[in-house]
């Protein structure tokens, strides 16, 4: 995901924003890993191969 | 219940993503046979030659019901939100009506949907479009933020439609629009194809998860839109239906009187809507 992106993206489920964002590894612009968490709830997303997984947490069983 | 009901989704549309443009669920949301139909679909909905030519390879699975006047609204600029981006058609289609000062963000609730997506947009090399994995009910985006929200035919498969049109309406900047597409009934499903509505691959097929129009209308009003209006409404039609709405395996399996499956077909149609957020909200 681009850094830009953080203007728009908020928390899933207490609609918090902006998210923390910590990138682990990036290419020029886009962050390919890393996560993103919320300050209010304390939820964290993982960003994977540049897609944040914003899935409410208890859906993420698949 | 709605869990189970999204997780039948979500693995009914990841096989889908993962045959890629050769599925093998008959639905007016999977028509693809992988023998270029999936181009003359979209064309008898309404997209251009122009547009389809305009995207990525792989990325018209040819599901939907096709949302091309959504898409010609699109401004320079504007940001769009794309309800159930699948595997991108219609979002690269909205990055270039946008254009570079614009962006145009898809979500969806199925892993490999998003893949699939995601690496159309980087083969087509389209840099204003982001996908985003998350659940239409429960939108990762901030109040406020987006002009316009599309959405072609994804609406119907929400067990919670409700919170799917109050989500849109929260990041809708004031005076935003909403665009979308989708399968509604005229009628309710017949007592006597009670079966349909439990049948998990009706329901990927955008049949059993489908309400009445009046009743989808009103979700969409009591969210808080304004200026509600149908722009195009298609019956299905009755070939469509027994070939493509509900394979036969479900027909035989159930053993529906065929005068009822008739009277059933005549009451799907599609919707196109479009309605404006007020501008004091």
């Amino acid at each position: 995901m681009r850094k830009s992106m953080l203007e728009i993206l908020a928390c899933p489920i207490c609609k918090s924003h902006p998210l923390e964002l910590k990138a682990d590894e990036e290419r020029e612009e886009e962050v390919v890993t890393g996560s993103l968490r919320c300050t209010r709830c304390g939820l964290e997303f993982l960003i994977d191969d540049g897609i944040p997984n914003l899935l409410p947490p208890e859906k993420c069983d698949g | 219940m709605d869990k189970d009901i999204k997780k039948v989704v979500r693995e009914g549309y990841a096989r889908i993503a993962n045959v890629g443009s050769c599925c093998s669920t008959k639905s007016p949301c999977c028509s693809s046979k992988g023998d270029g139909s999936e181009n003359r679909i979209s064309e008898k909905i309404g997209y251009s030659e122009e547009d389809l030519k305009s995207v990525p390879e792989g990325s018209n699975l040819g599901l939907g019901c096709g949302n091309p006047v959504a898409l010609a609204s699109l401004r320079e600029g504007e940001t769009v939100l794309d309800l159930g981006s699948g595997a991108g058609f219609d979002c690269f289609i909205a990055a270039k009506r946008v254009g570079k000062g614009g962006r145009v963000i898809g979500v969806d609730m199925t892993p490999e949907m998003i893949d699939r997506a995601k690496s159309n947009a980087e083969s087509g090399g389209i840099t204003n479009v982001e996908f985003r994995l998350g659940e239409i009910e429960q939108l990762p985006v901030t109040d406020r933020s987006v002009d316009v929200i599309i959405s072609n035919c994804v609406i119907n498969l929400s067990p919670d439609k409700k919170s799917v049109f109050e989500e849109a309406i929260r990041v809708l900047k004031p005076g935003g629009r909403m665009m979308i597409s989708d399968i509604v009934l005229l009628r309710a499903i017949p007592e006597s194809m009670e079966c349909i509505r439990q049948s998990a691959e009706a329901y990927i097929g955008c049949i059993s998860g489908a309400i009445i129009k009046e009743d989808y209308l009103r979700l969409i009003e009591e969210s808080g839109f304004g200026d509600v209006r149908i722009i195009e409404e298609n019956s299905i039609g009755k070939d469509a239906w027994s070939d493509q709405l509900l394979p036969d395996s479900i027909i035989e399996q159930f053993d529906i009187p065929p005068e009822d499956l008739e009277d059933f077909a005549k009451s799907i149609i599609s919707i196109k809507v479009q309605a404006i957020k007020p501008i004091d909200r």
